[in-house]
């Protein structure tokens, strides 16, 4: 067959699951404004608070970006951990890890002086390997002692949590030297040098280069995933490991190294909250973001077409619905209802996204 | 002049197609009550399709079918049970690790379960069809053979008026297919019609009332008389006649060992007190000791679960071995990944195909090249185009027949996989030696001969060959020499000659005499 044609008709065959999911979000958001209706809110309020929020100025519409960033290279994790039927639940501590690698660089790493961009490409290089040092400790211990990745994963984010929160609660480690009663427990602001570079250039729309890179590493996993040995070899070992093991595909190495690489994009998200958007640490500084990554890359069903769309549109309510609190008076919770119902509508729809391919 | 009574079961130019694949076109068939109905067929020729069919678990694309003279089109196995039909599938499908009365209790039981009482009805039902049951055995506990004679009574417990057995002896011993034959004979002769999937021509001759052949599809023969027609079924099972098979298997030299003052070539194999014990201390495979020379085929038989499993999976590096060792062309392998045994020029055939041969959710050549993915890197990248022209053309040396080399692995039929697999190992670069664990398991006669035609041109190019089979006609006709185990150890090896028949038998037995 002809490259070309077998693109097209996959990519027409790939339509139906958009249009499925699309009509699953239009649904849930129905469903959420029937909601805020039923709390005695306007719904054109709630609707301009939102969209305001979300897209209204180039600030908002920067950080909403901005935190679909965050969300989608949890979700690329996740999906390359996927391919090997291997789920990994750890972003949120992956974040977390990579944040207190980034900010120990930042701050006593002596890296501000450094020419050329080292300045924060360094503290993202050590969120990186942290983080997938992290990560590879659950393939090491699934390897090796066989204990299962989620119990695993999901353990070591609380670990991960609240290592962040002890560090910023004392002097001798991350946290702030001049202390007071008022003062949070927080890190001193990183110095502008490692803070990352804006694509405009202008404080009023905080795009940073984040977002370049995180669209290639999403070409890249894309890449890995459907074009290489590799991704074809953690497809054989997530399907039929004994075989795979038969065939002479080494188990343990793409195992641990899976993992490795779902943690080391874990701890970039995590250097990247820091560096692009939030500055300093604090206690509560992933709140969440890895869940909800893990919430993306479940969803795209091995697709990182799927985890970007996602990423974004979880990016685009997270901010639509801090401002519609704000603004609007509509509880975070009933923000976190819609998510909660979008994910059940998606999940649910799935059953009608792999029938498009005809019966077998 | 009186109608004819209609018959049981009538099909009308039943077609299917999956995906680019016509598996069945324009079948007709009719069956009457009280018959036994072969369905012969090579792999692949779409019997299991039909069965299928029938039980409502695919629908037809085209054509009709007709019960009792009533139209019938179920949707689900369910419509089908509830009209009488039963099926007993090539793969089994019952929960291991509860009773035989539970199994039975599982589809039928609403409220209390009343296992008094369905183990009186199994009793009854195995008194009068023969088959010896305990029915509070663990499934788990059960040889194959007994597995499925809880399938079958399963069926009979709903008083089936048609009664389909795909592939049924496959999977069973000598003695067991002559008791499964008795049952289909004794549920014919209660009135009950019984499709019969088959290969094999000895079954054919023994029960069946009719037959009939597909072939791609089609219906490529009838006979009311099948036992007198058997070569007309074969050649139109194949469509060719079946040669002789001492004439395309070369017989065996008789080996007398290697000439005196050449140099003598490392062995193929060689096995050095091999013995597996298992986690709770049983010896599973004792002291086990072979010399392989290249171009040599030695046959290992015995009785299923003596040992054979655990010698297959020491030697494809999937199985730690107790004691011994092991090499092949002179490398130690003992203990080796399954990667460092690949290298090393040894090819494996698993006996269980699903669990370590394949991976069925990936697609043809994906499989077929698994453990050569490495040769496939272009700039780091996977080329497809040259996995796919290589995995066609090995699908073309080896007759793997499917739509094409992206064709889902788990569409193939069974004797495809098999020949997909043995095509992969066959092609093991450096090939030295090759295990091949009851690689013809299941296989239809066209499907067996090609087995035995490969493995016999890798003897012939040097490759010596571990053949591991409970079928000893296989092994008499293909093997030089034949070891036999019984409860793991060796009870005694004799050249591959018919005359030798009765000593194996007692061997397999375990007499030592």
């Amino acid at each position: 067959m002809n490259p070309t044609t077998s693109f097209l008709t996959t990519t027409m065959r790939d339509q139906r699951p958009i249009l499925i999911s699309l009509a699953a979000v239009a649904g849930a958001m129905l469903i959420g404004l029937l909601l805020v209706a039923a709390l005695g809110v306007s719904i054109p309020a709630a609707v301009a608070g939102f969209a305001e929020g979300a897209w209204g100025s180039p600030y908002a519409l920067a950080a909403s970006i901005n935190r679909s960033l965050v969300f989608a290279l949890v979700g690329l994790g996740f999906v390359l951990a996927d391919r090997a039927n291997l789920t990994n639940v750890g972003g949120e501590g992956q974040i977390a890890v990579g944040a207190i690698a980034a900010t120990a660089v930042c701050l006593h790493g002596g890296v501000a002086e450094l020419p050329a961009g080292l300045g924060f490409v360094l503290p993202m290089l050590a969120a990186c390997i942290v983080g997938g040092v992290w990560g590879g400790i659950v393939g090491v211990l699934k390897v090796k002692v066989g204990t299962n990745e989620v119990i695993s994963s999901l353990m070591l984010s609380f670990i991960g949590v609240w290592l962040l929160y002890g560090s910023v609660q004392s002097v001798a480690l991350l946290r702030q030297p001049m202390t007071s009663s008022s003062t949070l427990p927080e890190s001193l602001e990183i110095p502008d040098a490692t803070k990352l570079p804006l694509l405009t250039g202008d404080a009023g729309m905080p795009l940073h280069v984040g977002l370049p890179l995180a669209l290639v590493l999403a070409v890249v996993v894309a890449v890995l995933l459907h074009r290489t040995v590799f991704g074809l070899r953690l497809r054989a070992v997530g399907l039929n490991a004994l075989a795979a093991r038969k065939a002479g595909i080494a188990i343990a190495p793409s195992v641990v190294g899976v993992f490795f690489a779902a943690g080391a994009l874990g701890g970039l998200a995590g250097s990247m909250m820091l560096q692009g958007e939030q500055y300093s640490l604090k206690a509560g500084f992933s709140s969440g973001y890895g869940f909800d990554g893990l919430v993306v890359g479940l969803l795209a069903r091995g697709s990182v077409l799927g985890v970007l769309a996602g990423a974004v549109l979880f990016g685009f309510i997270r901010s639509g619905g801090i401002n519609m609190e704000m603004v609007a008076n509509v509880p975070s919770s009933l923000v976190q209802v819609i998510q909660g119902v979008i994910i059940v509508a998606l999940a649910g729809s799935a059953r009608w996204m792999t029938r498009s391919g005809g019966a077998r | 002049m009186e109608m004819a009574k209609s018959p049981l079961l009538e099909l009308q130019g039943l077609g299917k197609r999956f995906g680019a694949l016509q598996v069945l076109d324009d079948v007709s068939l009719t069956l009457q009550a009280g018959e036994v109905h072969c369905l012969l067929g090579e792999n692949g020729a779409g019997k299991s399709t039909l069965c299928n069919l029938i039980f409502g678990v695919h629908a037809p694309d085209a054509g009709a079918m007709r019960l009792s003279g009533q139209p019938y089109r179920p949707t689900r196995p369910a419509d089908a049970l509830e009209h009488g039909i039963a099926m007993v599938h090539q793969h089994f499908s019952l929960v291991p690790d509860v009773s035989v009365v539970d199994n039975l209790l599982l589809g039928q039981s609403r409220g209390l379960l009343r296992r008094a009482e369905c183990a009186a009805r199994m009793r009854e039902l195995g008194a009068r069809y023969g088959m010896s049951l305990d029915p509070f055995a663990r499934i788990s506990d059960l040889s194959v053979g007994e597995r499925q004679r809880v399938e079958i009574v399963k069926c009979l417990m709903r008083e089936p008026r048609l009664l389909v057995l795909d592939e049924p002896t496959a999977v069973l011993l000598p003695e067991e297919i002559q008791a499964l034959l008795q049952v289909c004979e004794k549920v014919a002769a209660q009135g009950c019609g019984v499709v019969l999937v088959t290969h094999k021509l000895a079954e054919i001759r023994r029960v069946a009332r009719r037959a009939t052949v597909l072939r791609g599809g089609r219906i490529a023969a009838r006979s009311e008389a099948p036992a007198r027609d058997l070569d007309l079924l074969v050649r139109a099972m194949i469509q060719r006649d079946l040669v002789d098979p001492n004439e395309t298997v070369p017989a065996a030299p008789v080996r007398t060992g290697p000439a005196t003052g050449e140099e003598v070539p490392a062995p193929a194999l060689m096995v050095d007190g091999l013995t597996v014990r298992d986690a709770q201390g049983m010896t599973r495979l004792d002291k086990f000791t072979v010399l392989l020379a290249p171009g040599e085929i030695v046959g290992v038989a015995g009785v299923e679960g003596n040992g054979q499993v655990e010698l297959a999976g020491v030697l494809s590096g999937l199985m730690p071995a107790t004691e011994g060792r092991f090499f092949a062309s002179g490398n130690e392998l003992t203990g080796q990944s399954p990667k460092a045994i690949t290298a090393a020029g040894v090819g494996i055939v698993p006996e269980d195909r699903h669990a370590s041969g394949c991976v069925s959710a990936m697609s043809v050549a994906e499989n077929m090249l698994l453990n050569r993915l490495a040769d496939y890197r272009r700039w780091g990248l996977l080329d497809r185009a040259a996995l796919r022209r290589d995995a066609q053309e090995l699908m073309r040396t080896y007759d793997v027949r499917a739509a094409g080399p992206d064709a889902a692995f788990s569409g193939l039929s069974g004797g495809n996989q098999q020949k997909a697999v043995l095509a992969r190992e066959l092609t093991t670069p450096g090939l030295r030696f090759l295990m091949a664990a009851q690689p013809t398991r299941g296989l239809d006669v066209g499907a067996v001969e090609a087995v035995y035609g490969h493995i016999v041109g890798a003897c012939q190019r040097g490759a010596g060959v571990l053949l591991i089979s409970s079928e000893l006609d296989e092994l008499l006709k293909v093997a030089h020499r034949i070891i036999v185990l019984y409860r793991g150890r060796i009870m005694g090896q004799c050249e591959a000659h018919a005359s030798q028949r009765e000593r194996i038998g007692a061997w397999m037995a375990g007499h030592t005499q």
